[in-house]
């Protein structure tokens, strides 16, 4: 009895590795009219409010370094990044929602200015396609449907990271 | 090993470590002043004393033993005075320590490396004790009498007290059963009393000499003859505190049975306090007293501790957070709703607060900073000991050793230096006086170690002032070696001198102990470019050679100028500044671009307008509204334009982040940034690199 309580479990266990293996806990924020997501792996904390110190000569993606803590992280605005430079200036860094994504990439850290973050959730990275667009944009790398129908844009990271945009 | 063993091997190997760095120092000094300081004698003793408890401890039998042997000598000195040692034998002494330190050296590290311990070290403790005998033999009979004598009666001595007829009364005291080294620790009991100020004689009288009186303690315990009962019930208050002793007595002499039988029904303490201890009751007064008063005879210990510094890390971020909290508080709007006489309460108590953060933002700032003498104290043991060897006379000058220095940097210029030092040494000083003084120079060679700092680098700079160094000569050999990259004409100066930094390049023609294999300035060069620094030489022939280390500062501290255009804060190191003033627009002369310039102390020098050259918004355009500041960098001054001066402060320089590098603000007059009082961050400017970019590369 007892015998077969246990091989239940085990193959509960089993499944949820099984599952867990591209099943990938992610946080999803709204950025230049996008619905994103990005793997909570990479993230570290959110934050708003904090005064941004602008950088001379650099592009203007690019909006300057936070103090976080007494850690100096850069801050890119991935709406400029994403060609959407017009809608970065109307809705500014003071609107209520906008907040900063702190990320870690590689421990390289850096943070992320986003219009607003929504919940984080559980994406099955096997339902992540390719964006079937040619010219694609340089920081997504695939798309996923949800089973509400809505779509969701995976962001790379390591690209921004790399300066791959 | 478990994990306690492991945190006490590190312990150990640290304690050690730093008594050996100390060793080191006074050695070096000492032998520069051609004396011992008695001072330093006892200090030698005591560091010895602590590594031999300490590798007995770890049972490192061999150190034990060698450092035990150096113990001895050093009693025996101490206890003639050094000044019974004629120069020569001092000068044996020197070598005899310096030898002894490498020793000791070497075994420590073997253990850092979990390497096997030489066990056989017979040799080199009977070198000890031959010096040892000399030394003894020269200044008298005194210590052969004082080593047989006591040998020889010791068994008739046995169980009867001391013959001490002065004494009103004797204390017998046994140690602990098997604590090791008893003779030892019966002499440091004697010594804690005797730093109490209580006259009192010991009885074994050779007993911290003499290791063969390490069982007849074990055996029938040690005594202290005292002239008065005070005296002894004082030292009793002493005994309480010191660790190892199992019993002890107060015995008169009219009464000579109790020590004569307490051996005899227990032939060793080793069944306990057989004699019962004197039955005073451990009050809190009673136990507070001695330690006190052994305190303040104690010799003062080095006020150092080894922190972690992932935590000194974790202890700056916290502060960060702790300052923009507190402004956050006492800058938060609702305050004002506060009736006025609270706000104003509220206020002081918050300057308050902001005082205390700010100092305890500095202190935590200065914690992972340290001086580089460390690292310059340790080139003064590389000379001395070349000097010996290559039988060159140099002095060693060393320049600015308190400059501070990130703890990871010193850490990873010692080697480099190291091989600069030993270059010079080597290749860079004259073979003989006779070639120095045939040149026009002074006999005695001089080798120049010196550390500076300026706004974003620590320059180390290691001059010599010997042969020199000809381009054409490194020319010729790196064609040779087929080392060129392009025409030989075409190479300036600086470009032939920097030719020794290739790998293979090795100007001596025999390889000596300490150079000479051509991998020396490869390794230097690449050592530090890999900490993001840069090496330059410059020499002349016949003067000397100067080898430059600039090393950008990781984290250091700087007083720097905080000055605002529009809206950022920028920090100007206040060694670069010369002057700052109000200018009118009468003062500014236009070349034909329309470049500004002005006359400051009959010189011309170009204006910067930061805010052009940065591209920043700011109301500040005409000169009368703004300020101008004179700079200076090596050998470039010109002024820069800003919108206004906030005042000094000093700041911490920190890196831009790695994520910015592609961009090199680097070589546009930005070092780096650094975090101000409240929080907001202010860009330091490179006064160098910005002259570069804003002026020679128009």
């Amino acid at each position: 009895m007892s015998e077969q309580v246990m091989n239940q479990n085990e193959n509960e266990t089993r499944q949820v590795q099984e599952e867990s293996s591209s099943v990938e806990r992610c946080l999803t924020f709204e950025s230049a009219g996008l619905v994103l997501f990005l793997s909570t792996n990479y993230v570290i904390e959110i934050i708003n409010g904090y005064p941004i110190t602008y950088l001379p000569l650099l592009p203007p993606y690019i909006k300057g370094i936070i103090n976080l803590r007494g850690q100096i992280l850069p801050v890119v605005d991935i709406r400029i990044c994403m060609g959407q430079s017009d809608m970065a200036d109307s809705s500014g860094d003071t609107s209520g929602q906008s907040c900063i994504i702190v990320i870690d990439v590689d421990s390289l850290p850096m943070g992320i200015i986003v219009d607003s973050v929504r919940q984080v959730m559980d994406i099955d990275l096997q339902d992540v396609r390719p964006i079937p667009v040619k010219r694609q944009q340089k920081l997504l790398d695939g798309m996923v449907t949800l089973n509400d129908g809505s779509v969701l844009m995976s962001f790379d990271c390591h690209a921004l990271a790399e300066c791959r945009y | 090993m478990d994990n306690g063993m492991e945190s006490m091997l590190d312990t150990y190997l640290y304690e050690t470590n730093s008594l050996l760095d100390r060793l080191d120092e006074m050695l070096v000094a000492d032998e520069k002043a051609g004396d011992f300081s008695s001072d330093d004698v006892n200090e030698i003793f005591r560091i010895m004393h602590t590594i031999k408890g300490s590798s007995a401890m770890m049972e490192f039998g061999a150190l034990a033993t060698v450092t035990h042997h150096i113990e001895d000598l050093f009693f025996y000195i101490r206890d003639t005075g050094i000044d019974s040692l004629s120069q020569e034998h001092k000068k044996e002494l020197f070598n005899l320590m310096f030898r002894s330190e490498d020793y000791l050296r070497g075994e420590i590290s073997k253990i850092e490396n979990g390497e096997p311990l030489i066990e056989n070290i017979d040799d080199f403790a009977n070198d000890i004790n031959i010096f040892l005998k000399k030394i003894s033999g020269d200044s008298g009979q005194d210590e052969t009498a004082g080593n047989d004598v006591p040998d020889a009666d010791s068994v008739s001595r046995d169980v009867s007290l001391p013959d001490d007829p002065g004494a009103e009364c004797f204390l017998h005291v046994f140690l602990d059963s098997g604590v090791g080294m008893e003779n030892l620790r019966a002499y440091m009991v004697a010594n804690a009393v005797r730093e109490c100020g209580i006259d009192f004689r010991y009885y074994p009288q050779d007993m911290e000499s003499n290791s063969a009186a390490s069982q007849e303690i074990i055996e029938n315990g040690f005594f202290f003859a005292f002239d008065s009962q005070d005296a002894a019930s004082q030292a009793v208050d002493i005994l309480k505190s010191q660790n190892h002793i199992s019993s002890y007595e107060i015995v008169t002499p009219e009464v000579p049975e109790p020590p004569k039988e307490a051996p005899a029904v227990v032939p060793a303490p080793a069944a306990g306090p057989a004699v019962p201890a004197a039955p005073a009751p451990v009050t809190g007064a009673a136990q507070a007293k001695p330690a006190a008063q052994v305190k303040t005879g104690a010799p003062v210990k080095q006020s150092l501790i080894s922190v972690n510094l992932s935590k000194l890390d974790a202890l700056m971020a916290i502060v960060g957070e702790i300052v923009i909290t507190e402004s956050m508080v006492t800058a938060s709007p609702e305050l004002q709703l506060l009736p006025r006489d609270s706000y104003d309460n509220f206020m002081k108590s918050g300057r308050q607060l902001r005082k205390l953060t700010d100092d305890l933002q500095d202190i935590a700032m200065s914690l992972r900073m340290v001086p580089i003498s460390g690292v310059f104290q340790k080139m003064n043991r590389i000379v001395r000991d070349m000097k010996q060897s290559l039988n060159k006379d140099v002095r060693l000058t060393i320049i600015g050793e308190d400059t501070e220095v990130d703890k990871n940097i010193v850490d990873s210029i010692q080697d480099p230096i190291m091989h600069l030092v030993r270059n010079s040494m080597d290749h860079g000083i004259e073979e003989t006086a006779q070639e120095r003084i045939d040149a026009g120079k002074d006999p005695q060679g001089e080798l120049i170690l010196s550390a500076s700092h300026t706004s974003s680098e620590v320059i180390i700079s290691i001059s010599d002032d010997g042969y020199g160094m000809d381009p054409d000569k490194l020319l010729a050999k790196a064609r040779d070696k087929g080392l060129l990259v392009k025409p030989e004409s075409e190479y300036t100066q600086k470009e032939a001198l920097s030719l020794i930094m290739l790998p293979g390049f090795s100007t001596n023609q025999a390889v000596t102990e300490y150079s000479g294999r051509g991998v020396g300035m490869d390794v230097v060069k690449r050592n530090v470019e890999s900490i993001g620094g840069m090496v330059s030489i410059t020499s002349e022939v016949g003067v000397g050679t100067t080898m430059t280390l600039k090393i950008p500062l990781t984290l250091a501290i700087v007083d720097g100028m905080k000055v605002t255009v529009g809206s950022s804060i920028f920090t100007i190191p206040i060694a670069n500044i010369r002057q700052s003033f109000k200018v009118t627009p009468e003062q500014i002369i236009r070349d034909e671009n329309g470049n500004e310039m002005m006359e400051c102390l009959d010189n011309f020098y170009p204006i910067i307008r930061l805010h052009e050259f940065y591209h920043l918004d700011t109301e500040v355009l005409s000169m009368e509204e703004g300020i101008v500041m004179w700079v200076e960098a090596s050998d470039r001054s010109y002024c820069l334009f800003v919108d206004d001066l906030i005042g000094e402060q000093q700041v911490v320089v920190k890196p831009l982040p790695v994520f910015l590098n592609p961009f090199n603000l680097k070589n546009y007059g930005i070092s780096g940034c650094t975090i101000l009082g409240d929080g907001n961050i202010s860009i330091i400017l490179d006064v160098l690199s910005l002259h570069t970019a804003a002026i020679e590369n128009v």
